[in-house]
C-alpha cells in the first residue's frame, strides 16, 4: 500500500469573472513517512492553495492528491471531512484552539468528533502533552497559555489521531526566534519518532535546519532547493 | 451534548442573561395561560362541569343560554331519541343576593340562579350540607366562595328586585357562571324568580332556557328534527356560545401566541448571532476534521439545554407565584396545560436553532486558514 503523501500534477484555477487564475501548475510532490518538507516562497505564489489541497480542505482541479493511497479527487465533501480528521494533523498560523475547553480536552475533542473517547485515548494524550513540555498545564484553558504554549498544544492536537500526515501552516509567524525554534523542533522530533510524512508552509527561512527537503514555490510552481538552511539561503539568492 | 455544556460553563454570564429572559417568557406563558384558564373557569365552570354531552337550545339562540328560551314539555320527546340516556331542564338568571337589610354596598352580591331538578344528573354534589329538595323549594346549594363574602349554612338572603329569599342548605366547590358564584335552586323556584314579571314566559308551559342531554350517541339532527324549533349542541359549543366568552379566550390566547412568535425569534436571532461570531471557531472544527452533525448538534443541545432548564424553572416560579396570588384573581394553573406549553416552548426553541445549524453547514473549512488566496 502506498503510503505518506503523493501529488501528482495537481493544478487548481480560479475563474473570476473572464479572468482565469492558475493557483497551482501541476505541482507533483512525493512525501514519504517520516519525511520532513519545507515550502517557502513569496505570499502570493500559491503556499495556501498547496497546503489547502494538500491537506483535503479543497479539492484540486485537475490531477490527484493521495493520502495513505486514498484519492481525494472522487471523494465527497463528508468523506474529505472523515479524511481530514483520521489521516491529517493540521496546524494552523494561529493555534485555534477551542476556548473554552481545557488542553487535554482539546485533545479529547479530536476523537469525539469521530465517535467516544476511550481510556487509551486519555493516556495517549497525556503522553503527547508530556513529550511537548505541557504536563503540567495540562488543565489550563487557551487564554491562561503564552503563545508558543498554543501552538505547542496545536502540535499535540495535530498528532492526537495518529494521522499519516502532518500539516503545518506557518506554524512559526506568532513567535519569537526562542520559542519558533521550539516549537519547529518539537515538529521535527515528533514527526521522526512516529514517523509522519510532515510538510511545513512558512516563510521563516531559520526554521529550514529542522527539515529534511526543501521545496521553493513561485507562481503556483513547485521547484527542488537545497536541503540545508545554509544552501538554501544560497539557492534563494541564485 | 459535550461540546454545549462545556461552552455554557465557561461562559456562565453570557448563557445566564438568555437563561433569564426565556425563563421570563416562560413564566409569563404559563401565568397567562393560568390566568386564561382561571378566567374562563370563572366565566363557564358550572357549565364545563356538568355531565351533559348535549344542550338544546331554542332556535336561534347561537348556543346562548340567555338568548334561549323553551317549554320543559320537549323533554319527553327528546328523551325518546336513540342515544339519549337522560335529559334534564336547565334554567339560568343573573340576580343579586341581599344580606341584612341590603343598605350597604358590602351586603350586596352578584350571584347567578341556576334552575335544575332536585336530584337531577345536573346537581352537583355538596361538600357542606346537604342538596337540594323538592320539599323545601327556597333551599339552596352555592358556591363555597359565598362564604368568604360572610354566608354561612342556614343562612337565607333575599334577592334584589324580587319577592323570594333563599336559603343556603350547602355548599358546593368550582361552581361559577358568568364570573360569578353559582346559586342552584330547584327549577320550580328559579321559574317563581325568573318569570315574575306577567308576560315573561313569553306563554311557554312550564319554561326553561335549555335541556341538558346525555348521551354521547345522541343524535342531533334527529333532536332538531322532531323539535322542530330548536337548536341542539355540544356542551363545548354551548360555553363558546356564552356572551363573551370567546373573546376572553381570544385575547388571553392572542397575548400568548404573540409570546410564543416573540420567544422564537428572539432565541432564534441570539443563537444566530452566537454562531456568527463563532464561524472562525467552527471553520476551524471543521478543518480539523469536525463533521457538519457534530456541530450541528453541539448547537441544538445547547439549545436543548438553556431551554429545559429554563422552562423548569418557569413553570416552578409560576406555580410559586400561584400561592401567593390574591384570591380574587381568577389564576389557575392546569397542570395539563402547563405540560403542553412547555413541549410548545420547547419546540419552538429547537425549531429556531435550525436556522443556526444551516448556518453552520455553509462555514468554508478553507476560511480558518485565514487567507484565502
Amino acid at each position: 500500500m502506498e503510503q505518506g503523501l503523493q501529488l501528482i500534477d495537481v493544478s487548481k484555477t480560479y475563474n473570476e469573472g473572464s479572468n482565469r487564475t492558475v493557483a497551482l501548475d501541476r505541482v507533483s510532490l512525493e512525501v514519504r513517512p517520516g519525511e520532513f518538507v519545507a515550502v517557502i516562497g513569496p505570499s502570493g505564489s500559491g503556499k495556501s492553495t498547496f497546503l489547502s489541497i494538500a491537506g483535503a480542505l479543497l479539492q484540486a482541479s485537475e490531477g490527484e492528491v493521495r493520502i495513505s493511497g486514498q484519492k481525494l479527487s472522487k471523494a465527497s465533501e463528508k468523506e474529505l471531512s472523515r479524511i481530514r480528521l483520521r489521516e491529517v494533523g493540521f496546524m494552523m498560523q494561529s493555534s485555534n484552539l477551542v476556548p473554552y475547553l481545557n488542553v487535554v480536552e482539546q485533545l479529547l475533542i479530536i476523537k469525539r468528533m469521530g465517535g467516544r473517547v476511550a481510556k487509551e485515548d486519555k493516556v495517549y494524550a497525556l503522553q503527547l502533552l508530556e513529550e511537548l513540555g505541557l504536563g503540567a498545564k495540562r488543565k489550563s484553558y487557551p487564554e491562561e497559555l503564552s503563545g508558543g504554549e498554543k501552538q505547542r498544544v496545536a502540535i499535540a492536537r495535530a498528532f492526537m489521531n495518529d494521522p499519516k500526515l502532518i500539516l503545518a501552516d506557518e506554524p512559526t509567524a506568532s513567535l519569537d526566534t526562542k520559542r519558533a525554534h521550539e516549537v519547529v523542533g518539537l515538529i521535527a522530533k515528533e514527526v521522526k519518532s512516529r514517523n509522519k510524512a510532515a510538510i511545513m508552509v512558512t516563510h521563516d527561512e531559520r526554521m529550514l535546519a529542522y527539515v529534511d527537503k526543501v521545496y521553493r514555490m513561485e507562481d503556483g510552481k513547485l521547484y527542488p532547493a537545497a536541503a540545508s538552511a545554509a544552501s538554501a539561503a544560497a539557492a534563494s539568492s541564485v | 451534548m459535550y461540546l454545549a455544556i462545556k461552552e455554557i460553563l465557561r461562559n456562565r454570564s453570557r448563557f445566564l442573561m438568555i437563561g433569564i429572559i426565556f425563563v421570563l417568557i416562560a413564566w409569563l406563558v404559563f401565568i397567562l395561560s393560568g390566568l386564561g384558564n382561571g378566567l374562563q373557569t370563572l366565566a363557564a365552570s358550572t357549565l364545563k362541569n356538568m355531565r351533559a354531552d348535549y344542550v338544546v337550545f331554542e332556535q336561534g339562540s347561537k348556543s346562548s343560554m340567555s338568548k334561549s328560551l323553551l317549554s320543559a314539555d320537549a323533554m319527553k320527546a327528546v328523551s325518546e331519541q336513540e342515544g339519549v340516556r337522560a335529559v334534564s331542564p336547565l334554567g339560568n338568571s343573573m340576580g343579586t343576593a341581599l344580606q341584612g337589610d341590603g343598605s350597604s354596598s358590602e351586603d350586596k352580591l352578584d350571584i347567578a340562579i341556576m334552575g335544575i331538578e332536585a336530584g337531577s344528573f345536573l346537581e352537583p354534589s355538596v361538600i357542606e350540607g346537604k342538596g337540594l329538595s323538592k320539599d323545601l323549594l327556597t333551599g339552596a346549594i352555592v358556591n363555597k366562595s359565598m362564604k368568604e363574602e360572610g354566608f354561612k349554612l342556614g343562612d337565607t338572603f333575599r334577592l334584589d328586585g324580587t319577592t323570594e329569599s333563599l336559603t343556603i342548605v350547602g355548599f358546593v366547590e368550582n361552581e361559577t357562571y358568568n364570573h360569578v358564584a353559582s346559586v342552584f335552586v330547584p327549577i320550580e323556584e328559579w321559574r317563581r324568580i325568573a318569570f315574575a314579571a306577567p308576560g315573561a314566559d313569553k306563554g311557554l308551559h312550564d319554561p326553561v332556557n335549555a335541556l341538558m342531554i346525555q348521551g354521547k350517541g345522541a343524535s342531533v339532527k334527529a333532536i332538531d328534527a322532531k323539535l322542530g324549533n330548536a337548536e341542539t349542541v355540544t356542551r363545548a359549543a354551548a360555553v363558546q356560545g356564552m356572551p363573551g366568552f370567546k373573546e376572553e379566550s381570544a385575547s388571553i390566547t392572542m397575548m400568548q401566541a404573540f409570546l410564543l412568535v416573540i420567544s422564537a425569534f428572539m432565541l432564534g436571532v441570539f443563537f444566530y448571532v452566537f454562531t456568527m461570531q463563532k464561524s472562525h471557531q467552527f471553520g476551524v472544527m471543521k478543518a480539523i476534521g469536525s463533521g457538519n452533525a457534530f456541530l450541528g448538534r453541539a448547537v441544538v443541545s445547547q439549545v436543548l439545554v438553556i431551554s429545559v432548564v429554563s422552562i423548569l424553572i418557569g413553570a416552578g416560579l409560576t406555580y410559586l407565584v400561584a400561592t401567593v396570588l390574591p384570591k380574587a384573581m381568577p389564576f389557575l394553573l392546569d397542570t395539563k396545560l402547563v405540560i403542553i406549553y412547555s413541549f410548545v416552548l420547547l419546540a419552538i426553541a429547537l425549531l429556531s436553532s435550525l436556522v443556526s445549524v444551516r448556518r453552520i453547514t455553509k462555514i468554508d473549512p478553507l476560511h480558518a486558514l485565514g487567507r484565502v488566496e
